[in-house]
Order: C-alpha cells, then structure tokens, then sequence
C-alpha cells in the first residue's frame, strides 16, 4: 500500500531529555535551598534540612546514573522496525 | 537568614514571646503524599516484576523507562521538598510589642507584615471540623481598630491558648504604653519582596 520511511535514531537522544530535566531540576534546587538560607530561622533544623534535601538528591541522582549506565546508549530505533518491539514477552497479557 | 534574638527593626526591650509555625498535620499531609506517590509505583514494579524486567532489559524500553522512573522519583522528591519550604517559612512571631506575619507562596512570591500590640482590638480563634477539634489545631484571627484587614495565623497548633496570650500582651502593651504617655501607634505594616 505505501512505505513508511525507515529513519533511524540513537538511543542516547533520550539522554537529553533527562539533561534538560537535570538542569531544571539543579536551578530550581538551587533557588529552594537559597530561599530556605535567606529567609529560614538560623539553627541546625536549617542545616539538618539542607542536608536531608542535598542527600536525598544525591542518591537518587546516583542510582539513576548507575541504572542508566547499565545500558548501551548507541543502540539505534528504527522505526522501519517498530513493529517488532511488539511481542508477548513485552507485553504479556495481563 | 533571621534570627529570633535580632530581628528585623527590633526594639530596645523587645522580646520574643511565642514563635508559631502550622501545626505538624501540615508536615503529614507532605509526608503522606510523599509516601504515596513513591510507594504506589513500587509495589506496582515489585507486584508485576516479571514484566518489568523484561522492560528494563529492553535495548530500547529500558532507557526510556529508566529516564522516566528517573525523573519521576527526582520531580517527587523536589515538590515534597518545594511543599515543605512552603511549611517551613511561614511563620508569625509573637513578641511583647508587636505581631510579625511572614508568608510564602511558592518560592517566588513572600509577604511580610507586621502590627503593634497596641492596635489590636480584638483576637478570634477558631477551630473548625473534625480534624481540628482531634488535633486541637485551627486559625486565629487578629482584628485591629483602624484597618480592616486582619492578621490570619493559619492552621496553627491550640489556637485558643495563642488567641489568650495575644489579648494578654495586648493589654500589658497598653498598660506599658499609657504609662509612657504614648497613644497608640498601631498600623499594619506590610512589605512584598
């Protein structure tokens, strides 16, 4: 009937999206703990929650790095080929 | 960063008398919410595991899925906090001279006002459903003689006991001030940075 054009795209485009987020994420980190250090009561409540909220976000930027690192981000799509993502052990039914 | 021992335009024997923040229900509202939004996906991976695993071990459904789990458990952690920074700086501050109200909305816009003792004409507490009345929480309202406007200390822990002190200070406010000749000086004060 008529062909789809068979493009292909890296995988590590996905990777951009997830800097893009990183950057939102730090700026906006970055005003939260400014405004709690400006505006916030002195005392060691302030420090024990800018480092509960610095270390929180530590690890789970780590693990999200090791998870990510696990895989092969020059792996391209092909979407020629989407079809074959398709199968019963991807999606079972439930 | 302030401090309760010099706050801002402190007078001479100005003292701090009662420091208030919304009371805890405020913090397991975030708490649960919290648990919730990162317990829920969890138990849901953990129950179809087997599926899961064949996603992440995906050359291509693994990355996305990662990136997306990625940035779902970081967007949760950020609001819970971004919510607790909203906690955390509202406060009223009850002195033996005057009220000093400091809200935040959000992280771009805060709100602090201040009123003398001597203006306050009236105090009003108020508690409020269920909850309220279980965890003895609810709001006080400072009404003052010249404006209409009033001070709303907001979901603050034993209100009656607040509203209390305030009509107590009031009234040694104006004793302190008739004694020195003075008249009242109340007004609101209200500064947007």
């Amino acid at each position: 009937m008529f062909d789809l054009p068979n493009f292909n795209i890296p995988v590590y485009v996905f990777l951009f999206v997830f800097l893009a987020y990183m950057l939102f994420y730090v700026l906006y980190s970055l005003f939260n703990i400014y405004h709690l250090i400006r505006y916030g009561i002195y005392g060691f409540g302030l420090y024990l929650i800018v480092t509960i909220f610095t270390g929180g976000t530590i690890i789970l930027v780590s693990g999200s790095v090791f998870m990510l690192m696990e895989y092969d981000w020059t792996h391209t799509i092909s979407f020629g080929d989407a079809v074959d993502y398709y199968n019963e052990d991807l999606f079972p039914a439930l | 960063m302030m401090r309760l021992d010099r706050l801002p335009n402190q007078r001479d024997d100005e003292r701090v008398v009662l420091f208030l923040r919304r009371h805890w229900f405020a913090i397991l509202s975030i708490v649960t919410a919290f648990v919730l939004l990162t317990s829920i996906p969890l138990i849901l991976g953990w129950y179809f595991w087997d599926t899961v695993d064949a996603w992440l071990k995906h050359e291509v459904l693994g990355p996305v899925i990662a990136i997306i789990g990625s940035i779902y458990f970081l967007s949760v952690w950020l609001f819970a906090f971004l919510e607790f920074t909203d906690y955390y700086l509202d406060t009223w501050i009850i002195t033996n001279e005057r009220i000093i109200n400091i809200e935040q909305e959000g992280l771009f816009n805060r709100t602090a006002s201040e009123l003398d003792l001597a203006s306050v004409q009236d105090a009003t507490a108020e508690i409020r459903g269920i909850l309220q009345t279980i965890f003895t929480y609810g709001n006080v309202f400072v009404q003052t003689g010249a404006e209409k406007a009033r001070f709303h200390f907001k979901n603050i822990d034993n209100p009656e006991h607040v509203k209390e002190l305030i009509n107590a200070l009031v009234e040694e406010d104006k004793r302190r001030l008739s004694s020195l000749g003075a008249g009242s000086r109340g007004k609101i004060k209200t500064v947007i940075k």
